[in-house]
């Protein structure tokens, strides 16, 4: 109804289908940021909450390219350093996760549904959390069995809770960027 | 008697359980159930922390602790102004909430509910019931970070507030941190209190830490105490911020002598104490 009418409005105007398809993918990122503080109940294990950013990077790369998944990797490290630290950085682990994530859906081991998003999402979590600890390990101020047991504990729990967490991003970010190609492939 | 004899068989388990049970009765009616209470304590007791009694007693404690404590500040205060100390304005503080934590889990951070607006400037120092927290690493018009004790990149001068070694603390992700001494045979013991040393740059002399849960004097290259944190750091909703100006930098001249560039003077030791950020 009203959602159909939107569409059809954009249909017509392709400057205004592309700022509002950015419009929404950039709050969508903007709202992973905020949430990514927060520890609320139910939402977390031992302190340790879903690494929000890391989903969306997940869900963004899915359906694209190893090049357009690097660079949201980027884009979204960046904004996580700027919030904790900039050493060691984030944009590595989330760089890797967008290639990884990309390049693993050309091959289709994967049927497409939210199952195996979860199932990314959990393994992404695990080599981003492991990427951190390397960098830690190489930057040598902490002693290497406190890093990896330390790194057991959260690969674990941001692994178990991103990939739960992993649908409610991509359901309607999935959506409304399958209707905005479709609008594309129309006009 | 055959008849007997008959009843007798064919009644004879019933009678006996009867019986049984009640002579038990009446065992316990005489004894006014001690058995049964005995029992009950002894299924229930791993339940029951007895909470009143531990609250009621923690009350008592705490009371007299503050008693002594106003006794002691009066008395400080007098022999203060008997030697002629400039005692320090006394400072304002912050209470703010706590909104959120770390951004990723290396990191153990607090977002606070107050920024430059409200007062609060990098640096400052953090409080909450128990004791120090952390200190103050940025802060926007109406937020800031907090860098925890409890993060290992956090190392804060201290000293063991019975015996006067120093060392500094070094935070463990967890409620707890390690305490590396200076002195390869502190003295030091299960228990003892933790406070922040008046060498540290970045904390006030004398703000309390946590205390010592055990002891390693055998670690190399240091010997270590693992504190436990007094603050309980995962469930704050509060903290009290006390503006604090952390900044003596010591900077290497050319000739190789170390230049103060502010106007306080803190000893040179207070150096290896710098926290990595």
């Amino acid at each position: 109804m009203r959602n159909e009418s939107l569409f059809e409005r954009l249909q017509d105007r392709p400057f205004a289908r592309v700022l509002v398809n950015c419009a929404v993918t950039v709050l969508s990122v903007l709202l992973c940021s905020i949430i990514l503080p927060t520890r609320l109940p139910g939402m977390e294990i031992a302190g340790i909450g879903p690494n929000w950013l890391l989903i969306w990077v997940v869900v963004w790369s899915v359906k694209r390219s190893m090049f357009q998944g690097a660079l949201a990797g980027l884009a979204l490290g960046l904004i996580q350093d700027g919030m904790t630290a900039y050493t060691p950085t984030h944009v590595i682990s989330l760089m890797l996760v967008g290639i990884l994530t990309a390049r693993l859906r050309k091959e289709r081991y994967l049927r497409e549904d939210f199952i195996s998003v979860a199932l990314i999402a959990f393994a992404m979590a695990v080599i981003a959390e492991t990427v951190m600890a390397i960098q830690y390990s190489i930057q040598g101020d902490r002693s290497l069995v406190e890093i990896w047991t330390y790194h057991q504990l959260i690969a674990l729990g941001s692994a178990v809770l991103s990939s739960l967490w992993a649908p409610v991003i991509y359901f309607p970010l999935n959506r409304w960027w399958q209707q905005m190609s479709l609008l594309e492939q129309q006009s | 008697m055959f008849t007997l004899r008959r009843w007798w068989d064919r009644h004879r388990l019933q009678i006996i359980l009867t019986s049984l049970a009640l002579g038990s009765a009446a065992f316990l009616r005489q004894t006014e159930g001690a058995v049964l209470y005995e029992a009950y304590r002894l299924v229930t007791f791993p339940f029951q922390p007895n909470l009143e009694r531990k609250a009621a007693l923690e009350n008592a404690q705490v009371q007299e602790l503050q008693q002594r404590l106003t006794e002691l500040e009066s008395q400080n205060q007098q022999l203060r102004s008997i030697v002629g100390y400039v005692s320090e304005t006394k400072k304002s503080q912050i209470t703010a909430p706590v909104v959120g934590r770390s951004a990723d889990h290396w990191w153990q951070h607090l977002i606070l509910g107050r920024g430059t607006q409200g007062g609060v400037q990098p640096g400052s120092i953090v409080m909450a019931p128990g004791g120090v927290v952390g200190r103050v690493i940025s802060a926007t018009p109406n937020t800031s970070r907090v860098l925890l004790l409890s993060d290992p990149s956090s190392r804060v001068g201290a000293t063991v507030s019975r015996s006067r070694n120093m060392g500094y603390v070094r935070g463990q992700t967890s409620n707890r941190a390690v305490m590396e001494f200076f002195d390869k045979l502190p003295d030091v013991r299960q228990g003892d209190v933790i406070t922040t040393s008046s060498l540290s740059k970045l904390f006030p002399a004398g703000l309390p830490i946590g205390r010592v849960q055990s002891v390693n004097l055998n670690k190399s290259p240091a010997p270590e105490a693992i504190i436990e944190l007094s603050t309980p750091i995962s469930f704050l909703e509060w903290a009290v911020v006390y503006p604090h100006k952390p900044a003596v930098q010591f900077k290497l001249s050319p000739s190789g002598q170390a230049i103060e560039k502010s106007a306080e003077s803190v000893p040179a030791q207070s150096d290896q104490i710098e926290p990595q950020l």
